[in-house]
């Protein structure tokens, strides 16, 4: 054996342990529900006997709930990220002035809702939106504004959705572009401020470029995250009113724990798959090249 | 120059307004949840809210009383501690794995990272029907098992960044010496990494208090954690705001309070160690 094959049996010992867990509680998961896909297996007879083939693909295809839920969570995460992106690189940006004081305190503070279980925010949430009971609609009425149904109203409850997840998330965004920022090398802006560059260029031009590498993988990150929400949704809306706020892992948790339908809940599963792995694809080759 | 400086310290002026306001808008919430949890539940959704109308720890009385929330709690306690204990150990070798043998090239760590991305929704009704099977729904080993599942991935894929930290120069020193390469890890490597996988293990524990998901199908009476006692009691809550606000208040201050020991690696972390610190 040569000295490079026996250096690579080396470092497969160490992940042996790695390789069993990984095909105990992924591969083999997902190997099972591949094959409920292709059969007609349900909570009342749950028995792989009658391979049906592509039909449970063929029949999400043409459920109209499915396409909802497609269109909702693409809305959903058109919303998310670029409402957290301009919101956390502003702050980032403003907490990145070498004269802002008591930074501790705004991190302490930026981290409390990123620690938090969605379910907890939700909750919060949920009870400070209350149309007759909570907080912020009695504060508006004494501002002025109308009563505002934030859950009830099927235009609003997906944009309400939105806000609580961008209030729990965008800290995320604040924290990596601003670890971002206070590594950037000093010497571009020097050289911008000598060539009389003023602070909007010498962010649009100079600082945004520098940071690309981690501001795709923030956007990424948060895409694929945004992507799969679902804890928030089940605590604030459950979906509604009527199918709204049904975003597509929502989707699958209904169709396998209420509609109890196994094979076509794998079915969908799989389809989300494809999208992650497709975007999976993308952030691993932006971040290899960001490690070269 | 004068009027330089002016236009500076104004903008500092709005910078400060606005970060302020800023994380006015994040504490806020948590406070009026923490306040709420101190009120009798009349005061609780009174309406107009007064500010401090009652002073009780009524709520937290009877949460650990009568609904038995210590009980959660424990349970909380357990599977998040079993699942980062089995995850961290396994998940250092395999990072030490990736990052210094580069073993199984670039495909395989990409099969890691995608396992990372997998929307639990994908995994978990399979895991459901095994678990069921196995008759390890609602018991702990079935849980701690099942948590790995989002736990693992995610850790090897910071330790990778971990250990790629570490000189390679010392693992050569090591060999030189005549220790063997599982030496070599125990006896250098290892000590080195410790802080990190500490901190690592923390976060990983936060996530597995976290989970809802994989709690809610897995979990019965028996292993019931937090997050899935609070949100059976939201159906509730039209009459229980306050107890509701103070199962909150107990299910984050613990994470709050331990997430002042990982500030450094919370980042890094959540952004799959993408970027190094």
């Amino acid at each position: 054996m040569s000295f490079q094959a026996r250096y690579r049996m080396i470092g497969y010992q160490f992940l042996i342990p790695t390789f069993l867990v990984l095909l105990l509680v992924v591969a083999m998961p997902l190997l099972f529900s591949l094959v409920l896909s292709m059969f007609r297996y349900t909570f009342l007879s749950p028995r792989l006997n009658e391979f049906v083939g592509f039909s449970n693909y063929a029949s999400v295809v043409h459920d109209q709930y499915f396409w909802n839920s497609v269109k909702v969570t693409f809305l959903f995460v058109l919303m998310v990220v670029p409402l957290e992106f301009f919101i956390g690189y502003g702050i980032a940006l403003m907490l990145s002035r070498p004269e802002i004081r008591f930074k501790s305190i705004f991190y302490f503070i930026l981290t409390i809702p990123m620690v938090m279980s969605p379910v907890a925010v939700g909750l919060i949430w949920r009870m400070l939106l209350h149309p007759e009971l909570g907080v912020v609609n009695y504060l508006l009425g004494k501002l002025g504004f109308g009563y505002v149904n934030w859950f009830g109203d099927e235009r609003l409850a997906l944009f309400t959705v939105t806000l609580v997840d961008v209030w729990q998330q965008v800290s995320f965004m604040v924290l990596l572009l601003l670890s971002g920022i206070t590594s950037l090398p000093k010497e571009p802006f020097e050289s911008a401020t000598i060539d009389g560059a003023n602070w909007l260029q010498t962010l649009l031009f100079v600082k945004t470029p520098l940071l690309m590498p981690i501001i795709t993988v923030a956007l990424l990150q948060r895409v694929i995250t945004s992507f799969k929400t679902y804890d928030l949704v089940y605590i604030l809306t459950s979906g509604g009113p009527g199918v709204s706020t049904d975003l597509i892992s929502y989707n699958i948790y209904r169709t396998t724990f209420m509609g109890l339908d196994l094979s076509v809940a794998s079915a969908v599963s799989y389809m989300l798959l494809i999208v992650i792995l497709a975007i999976t694809v993308v952030i691993f080759r932006s971040t290899m090249k960001g490690n070269e | 120059m004068k009027s330089y400086k002016l236009l500076k310290q104004t903008s500092l002026f709005f910078t400060y307004v606005a970060l302020i306001l800023f994380s006015l808008m994040i504490a806020l919430p948590v406070l009026w949840t923490l306040r709420t949890s101190f009120v009798n539940e009349v005061d609780a959704y009174a309406m107009p809210p007064r500010l401090f109308p009652s002073f009780t720890f009524d709520n937290y009385r009877e949460l650990f009383g009568n609904d038995g929330f210590g009980e959660f709690l424990i349970n909380s306690l357990i599977i998040s501690l079993a699942s980062t204990a089995m995850a961290v150990p396994i998940a250092s070798l395999g990072g030490y794995a990736f990052a210094r043998y580069k073993a199984g090239g670039n495909i395989l760590r990409f099969t890691v990272l995608a396992t990372q991305m997998l929307p639990g929704v994908v995994l978990i009704l399979p895991l459901f029907i095994v678990m069921s099977r196995l008759h390890l729904s609602d018991t702990y080993l079935g849980m701690t098992i099942a948590y790995l599942a989002f736990n693992l991935p995610f850790l090897i894929w910071i330790m990778t960044g971990f250990f790629a930290s570490i000189p390679k120069d010392l693992d050569d020193a090591a060999a030189m010496d005549g220790l063997t390469p599982v030496q070599s890890f125990f006896r250098i490597i290892l000590p080195i990494a410790l802080p990190g996988i500490m901190a690592t293990a923390v976060l990983s524990f936060i996530f597995s208090w976290n989970e809802f998901l994989f709690a809610i199908v897995l979990s019965g009476r028996n292993t019931m954690p937090i997050p899935v006692r609070l949100a059976a009691m939201k159906t509730r809550q039209g009459i229980q705001i306050a107890k509701l606000s103070a199962g909150t208040i107990i299910a984050i201050m613990p994470m709050v309070f331990i997430s002042g020991f990982v500030k450094r690696y919370l980042i890094s972390g959540l952004s799959l160690g993408a970027i190094k610190s």
